[in-house]
């Protein structure tokens, strides 16, 4: 699967790079307004200089179980928070430095990332697609647990270590609909015996404009692995979300989703929450940019 | 022996000519009309030599198009303004066909056909051989802040960087590139559009009576850009779609709305030509917020504490208020097609 993966990467690229020798002047399109869908990541980067600061949160379970009146249906619990920044070093790069809470094993993440923008859509046709690609390096920088049968237990510093890479294609089919899917990689050092370090996932997402300000967002992934399937609790993770630009750099979106992290190598290895149980969480997410 | 002295002249004619030539003519197309005045004795207090010392026409043209010093010079400094670079707001072309009028529609039928922005600045083409800076309503403005920039281009300089870029003050240096790159950019000699009778009335001005001369050079051109600010009309239920020119409108949009707001290049709000950016100005044309295009037009929009950037406003003189309703035509048939 991951020689297909490559494959598919190297083409991609190599597709780009031929768009890039007979690249004309045009008109780009804003195939989503964030740099995020929900939790994963859009095709879109900062322009140059521009700093995003970001705050995200997910609540607890809305209902089953965990949820309802008791725990006044999630929002007394708090599943991940996320907090940092985003920065456009050219028009075309973004990195990115975020603190998250982590919902699953491995907690107290620090997340530094880069997106590359490989091709923007434009109005004309002559690129009739997005690319992009993501690389993510998370670190869990909670402390290491006595117990050396456990995940969280570190030997080494590279233990704490996750990695995820994915190529992110996306079109935008008129004046208000957007598409994207995104073939994943993800790679975490340490993993239980019974799990493999590699995943492969493939994510999609979607938007509707319904308005200049307001769109309806949804995304998912699938992870091929033997291991997760419902049967053996795991589900593939699906969100949807209100999108609101206030049009000065601002961006809020309020989201349901049943992935508890916001972070991919935390959400595509690790959920476990079931829509049918009422296992979905309100989730918020702010975007303010600003020129540095 | 007659048969000599033809040969003789048609050897000698060229030889004469060309001395003629030597003397006439005395204006040269591409001559600067600011360098010209000054030589004629109108010394405006901000010529300057391009001598590339510690200041520089190539370090000026930087900080005016990118806000600093580009490459490895150990004064690059900080970027002047965070939010714009002096082309966000002023062409550096020639942007008239008629030097001697401010006509906005004539302007935009020539940046049209020469492909430039149309834009709330005038072009700094030519600004070395102005004499005037800020004029009319921009004392309104910018108060007393205008008094050192009116009739003083460091001055305008400074408070371009300062209050219109809402950057950083210029250091002395900057300043000085800034100039002298703007002494690359002045009025050429075939920018002001003499006849033949006109120049060689010229040239015999600038030998006998220097200062007619002057008068006559500065009757080609505006020494100053007229600016008069207008409130935003208050009768926009009653505008005729039907008699606004959409391909006006549209060039507006495209040229003026789009040059700073496509993509987010200097604004977070972005524009662009899909139905739902237009429906949304269109719903917001009649309103009075910041949205609506009367009022931003009309009085831009003002910087605020945590968003100091902002949007210049239009002067009667650099969009009309036909204009103005040509934009709102295009953008309601683009909201309704």
């Amino acid at each position: 699967m991951i020689k297909y993966f490559s494959i598919l990467t190297f083409t991609l690229v190599l597709l780009t790079l031929q768009h890039g020798l007979v690249a004309q002047e045009s008109t780009a399109v804003q195939t989503f307004k964030d740099t995020r869908v929900i939790n994963t990541q859009s095709v879109e980067t900062l322009k140059k200089r521009h700093v995003d600061f970001r705050v995200g949160h997910r609540f607890g379970d809305l209902a089953g179980s965990n949820g309802g009146w008791s725990t006044f249906y999630g929002l007394e619990n708090s599943t991940d928070v996320s907090i940092g920044f985003d920065f456009g070093l050219t028009d075309n790069t973004m990195l990115g430095l975020h603190r998250m809470k982590g919902s699953n094993v491995l907690r107290q993440l620090v997340n530094l990332s880069i997106k590359q923008k490989l091709m923007t859509q434009d109005a004309e046709g002559g690129k009739p697609f997005g690319l992009a690609v993501f690389g993510l390096a998370s670190i869990s920088t909670m402390p290491s647990s006595p117990n050396p049968g456990v995940l969280s237990h570190f030997d080494v510093f590279a233990h704490r270590m996750s990695y995820h890479m994915q190529v992110i294609l996306s079109k935008k089919i008129g004046d208000r609909f957007s598409l994207q899917i995104h073939p994943a990689w993800t790679y975490r050092n340490l993993v239980p015996d019974f799990d493999t370090n590699d995943i492969v996932s493939i994510g999609y997402a979607a938007k509707a404009q319904l308005n200049r300000n307001i769109a309806v967002i949804v995304e998912g992934n699938l992870p091929f692995s033997e291991l997760r399937t419902n049967e053996n609790g795991y589900y593939s993770g699906f969100s949807l979300g209100i999108e609101w630009d206030t049009g000065g750099g601002h961006i809020f979106q309020v989201n349901l989703t049943n992935a508890t992290g916001m972070t991919e190598t935390d959400y595509i290895p690790y959920t476990q929450e079931d829509w049918s149980q009422g296992q979905f969480r309100l989730g918020f997410t702010i975007g303010r940019q600003f020129k540095v | 022996m007659r048969l000599l002295i033809f040969p003789l002249l048609i050897l000698i004619l060229p030889t004469l000519l060309e001395k003629q030539d030597e003397e006439y003519p005395k204006l040269k197309d591409n001559d600067s009309v600011g360098k010209l005045l000054y030589q004629l004795g109108d010394d405006p207090g901000w010529y300057v030599e391009d001598d590339d010392k510690k200041s520089s026409a190539a370090k000026g043209r930087d900080i005016f198009h990118t806000g600093f010093v580009q490459k490895n010079n150990k004064n690059k400094g900080r970027k002047q303004s965070k939010h714009f670079v002096c082309t966000s707001c002023h062409n550096v072309q020639r942007e008239d066909s008629d030097l001697t009028v401010s006509d906005p529609q004539a302007r935009l039928e020539y940046t049209m056909k020469n492909d430039l922005p149309f834009l709330q600045g005038t072009t700094l083409y030519g600004a070395v051989s102005r004499r005037t800076f800020y004029n009319g309503d921009y004392s309104l403005k910018y108060g007393d802040l205008v008094d050192d920039a009116r009739n003083d281009l460091r001055g305008a300089i400074q408070l371009c960087a300062i209050e219109c870029a809402q950057g950083r003050e210029l250091k002395d240096w900057e300043i000085e590139s800034v100039l002298k790159y703007l002494w690359t950019i002045d009025l050429k000699v075939r920018d002001l559009s003499l006849t033949n009778t006109e120049k060689v009335n010229l040239e015999a001005q600038m030998d006998d009576n220097p200062e007619a001369a002057i008068a006559t050079i500065q009757s080609k051109y505006l020494t100053g850009s007229p600016a008069t600010f207008v409130k935003p009309d208050k009768e926009r239920e009653r505008y005729n779609r039907k008699v606004t020119d959409i391909n006006n409108g549209e060039n507006i949009f495209l040229r003026s709305c789009m040059h700073c707001h496509e993509n987010g290049r200097y604004s977070f709000f972005h524009l662009d030509t899909c139905k739902v950016t237009m429906k949304y100005l269109q719903r917001k044309a009649t309103t009075y917020g910041d949205h609506s295009i009367y009022q931003a037009v009309r009085f831009g929009i003002y910087s605020t504490s945590g968003r100091k950037s902002y949007m210049p406003q239009y002067p009667i003189e650099k969009m009309s208020e036909e204009q103005l309703l040509d934009l709102r035509g295009y953008i309601d048939y683009m909201a309704d097609r």
